[in-house]
C-alpha cells in the first residue's frame, strides 16, 4: 500500500514536470520594444508678406493658453522669421498693430496644428482690405540628389509673374498671394529670375542637393525683388539604412536560444519519467505478487 | 528492491537534468551584460571652453567651418572626427578604427541648417568603442563640436532612439530639418553572432544650444 501511494506521487511530479517542461520550452515572446511615445517637436516661422499692410505684431499662442510663445515685434513686410522648434499640437496666430497692447483684439487670427517632424510657414498675405494669414506646410524631403523650390509671389505691384530657372520656366504664371508647389531642381548654382510685365529680378542660387528653397517675391523700393531661403537642409545622397558600427566585444552574452535549455529540460523530463514508470510498474509486480 | 533503484536513480537524475535545463532557460531570460556602462556621469570631462559661436539664421545658407572635433562632456567622450562618405553598397561609411568617430560629408555641417551625421563605433571584437557609452545620454545632455576655424557649437539632446537595422528611418535621420541639428549613430541592440552585426543602431537626435 505504502508503495502504491509513492509510485502515484512519483507519476503525478513526473506528468507535472513533463507539463512544467513544455511551457518553459515555449519561448517567451520577444520583449517588445519600448518606444517612448513622446509627442515630439514641430517647426513653425512667421512671415509679413502683404505690401500696403504696416508693420505687425505676431503673436504665436499654444492653444488655451492666453501666454503667447512667441512674441515677434514690429514685423515689417518683407520679414520671414527664422523657424522656431515648438512642441507639436494645436497653437493659433494673431497680428495686432505693431505697438498695440497684447491684450487687444488682434486683426487677424488663424489656428494650426503642428504635427511633430513638420514644419509650418503662417504669412500674413494680400492686400490689406483682404489680408488673411495663410498656413503653408512646408515639405522637409526631397528627391535623391535633388533641391526643392517653391515660389511665394507676394509682390502686389506685378500681379502676375514668371519664375524661371536659368531661363527655364519653372513656375510659369504666379498670381498676387499665392503659393507655389514644390518643383525638384537638380543640385547647383542657379539664376532665378522672377518676370513681370513691368519689372525684372533676378538672383544666383545655390542649391544643394537635399535641401528646400521659397523664393519670396516682393515689391522693392525700386521694383521687383526676390529674396531666396534656404528653409531647411539634409544629406543631399542619403546613406542607404544604418550604419555598421559594432564588431560585438561587448555584446550581452544573450538573450540566447532558450532551445538548447528546453532540449535539456525535455530530456530531464524523459528521463525521470522513464524512472517514475519503472518505478510504478515495479510497484504494481510487487502489489501483485503480494495478492493484493 | 534491485529493480527499483536503478528506477529511482534514473528519476533522480531525471530530476537534475531539469533542474539544470531550467536553470540555464532563467539565464536566458536574463541576458547578462558583459560590460555594463558606468553610471550617468562618472568620468565626466569638463565642457570645452571657447566661442560658441551661431551665426545669426538669414536669408543665406549660414556658411559654418567643418568639424574637427567631438566632445560629450557627460560620457568623457572626446574625438577627432575624421571625414566619412559612402560604401559602395551606399551605406554609411563608418570609421576604420574604433577609438574615432567620424563626420559624414554629405551631410551638413554642424551648426549649419540641417542634420549633421556623425558616426562612431560601440565596440571592438575586445571592447568598447568611442561609442560605448552613447545610450546613456538624455534630453539636454550637452554636446559640443570643434570647427575647423576653431569655433565652437553646442547641442543639446533631444531623444535617444533604438532602431532595428531592417527598419531605420532613414528620412527622420538623414532628411531635411529647418534647424541646425547632430544626429550622432551606433550600434545597438542584440549582437547577431553568426553575420557579426548588431541588429540594431542607436541614434541621439541633438539640437544646436538656442542662440
Amino acid at each position: 500500500m505504502r508503495f502504491t501511494r509513492i509510485t502515484r506521487t512519483i507519476r503525478r511530479i513526473t506528468m507535472l514536470l513533463a507539463a512544467a517542461a513544455l511551457l518553459l520550452g515555449v519561448p517567451a515572446a520577444a520583449a517588445a520594444h519600448a518606444s517612448s511615445a513622446t509627442t515630439g517637436t514641430g517647426w513653425i516661422r512667421l512671415a509679413h508678406l502683404s505690401p500696403n499692410t504696416p508693420a505687425v505684431d505676431v503673436y504665436l499662442y499654444s492653444f488655451g493658453n492666453s501666454n503667447a510663445e512667441i512674441v515677434l515685434h514690429h514685423v515689417a513686410y518683407g520679414t520671414v522669421s527664422p523657424y522656431e522648434a515648438v512642441t507639436a499640437g494645436d497653437y493659433s496666430v494673431a497680428m495686432r498693430a505693431a505697438g498695440t497692447s497684447a491684450t487687444s483684439q488682434p486683426v487677424l487670427s488663424t489656428s494650426v496644428t503642428i504635427d511633430a517632424d513638420h514644419a509650418y510657414t503662417v504669412a500674413g498675405m494680400g492686400p490689406e482690405s483682404g489680408l488673411r494669414l495663410q498656413v503653408m506646410d512646408d515639405d522637409l524631403t526631397t528627391p535623391s540628389g535633388k533641391a526643392l523650390v517653391r515660389v511665394i509671389q507676394a509682390s502686389l505691384k506685378q500681379q502676375t509673374v514668371k519664375v524661371t530657372c536659368d531661363g527655364k520656366t519653372i513656375v510659369p504664371k504666379a498670381s498676387f498671394a499665392s503659393v507655389s508647389s514644390y518643383q525638384a531642381i537638380p543640385a547647383g548654382t542657379w539664376t532665378m529670375a522672377a518676370i513681370g510685365s513691368g519689372g525684372t529680378a533676378t538672383q544666383s542660387v545655390t542649391l544643394a542637393a537635399g535641401t528646400v528653397h521659397t523664393l519670396v517675391v516682393l515689391d522693392g523700393s525700386n521694383g521687383l525683388e526676390m529674396i531666396s531661403l534656404e528653409d531647411a537642409a539634409g544629406a543631399g545622397k542619403p546613406p542607404l539604412g544604418g550604419a555598421s558600427t559594432g564588431f560585438g566585444g561587448t555584446a550581452p552574452h544573450g538573450p540566447g536560444s532558450p532551445l538548447p535549455w528546453a532540449a535539456l529540460i525535455g530530456a530531464g523530463s524523459l528521463l525521470a519519467l522513464t524512472g517514475g514508470l519503472r518505478l510504478r510498474r515495479h510497484g504494481l509486480s510487487r502489489q501483485l505478487h503480494s495478492g493484493v | 528492491m534491485s529493480f527499483r533503484r536503478p528506477a529511482a536513480i534514473i528519476f533522480a537524475a531525471g530530476l537534475v537534468v531539469i533542474a539544470a535545463g531550467t536553470g540555464g532557460l532563467m539565464l536566458t531570460r536574463h541576458s547578462t551584460l558583459a560590460m555594463r556602462p558606468v553610471a550617468a556621469g562618472v568620468g565626466a570631462l569638463p565642457a570645452p571652453t571657447g566661442p560658441i559661436v551661431a551665426p545669426p539664421q538669414s536669408a543665406a545658407p549660414r556658411p559654418v567651418a567643418a568639424p574637427v572635433s567631438l566632445t560629450i562632456p557627460l560620457i568623457g567622450v572626446t574625438t577627432k572626427l575624421i571625414r566619412l562618405g559612402l560604401a559602395s553598397d551606399g551605406s554609411l561609411q563608418v570609421p576604420p578604427t574604433t577609438s574615432v568617430a567620424g563626420w559624414y560629408t554629405g551631410s551638413p555641417r554642424p551648426g549649419a541648417t540641417g542634420s549633421a551625421i556623425i558616426v562612431g563605433h560601440i565596440d571592438s571584437v575586445s571592447g568598447p568603442g568611442v561609442f560605448f557609452r552613447l545610450p546613456e545620454l538624455r534630453k539636454g545632455d550637452q554636446v559640443y563640436i570643434r570647427r575647423a576655424d576653431g569655433t565652437l557649437v553646442k547641442f543639446l539632446v533631444t531623444s535617444v532612439r533604438q532602431y532595428l537595422k531592417d527598419q531605420f528611418p532613414t528620412q527622420a535621420v538623414y532628411g531635411p530639418t529647418p534647424d541646425a541639428e547632430l544626429r550622432l549613430i551606433t550600434c545597438g541592440g542584440a549582437f547577431d553572432s553568426a553575420t557579426g552585426h548588431y541588429l540594431s543602431n542607436i541614434v541621439v537626435y541633438a539640437t544646436e544650444a538656442s542662440r
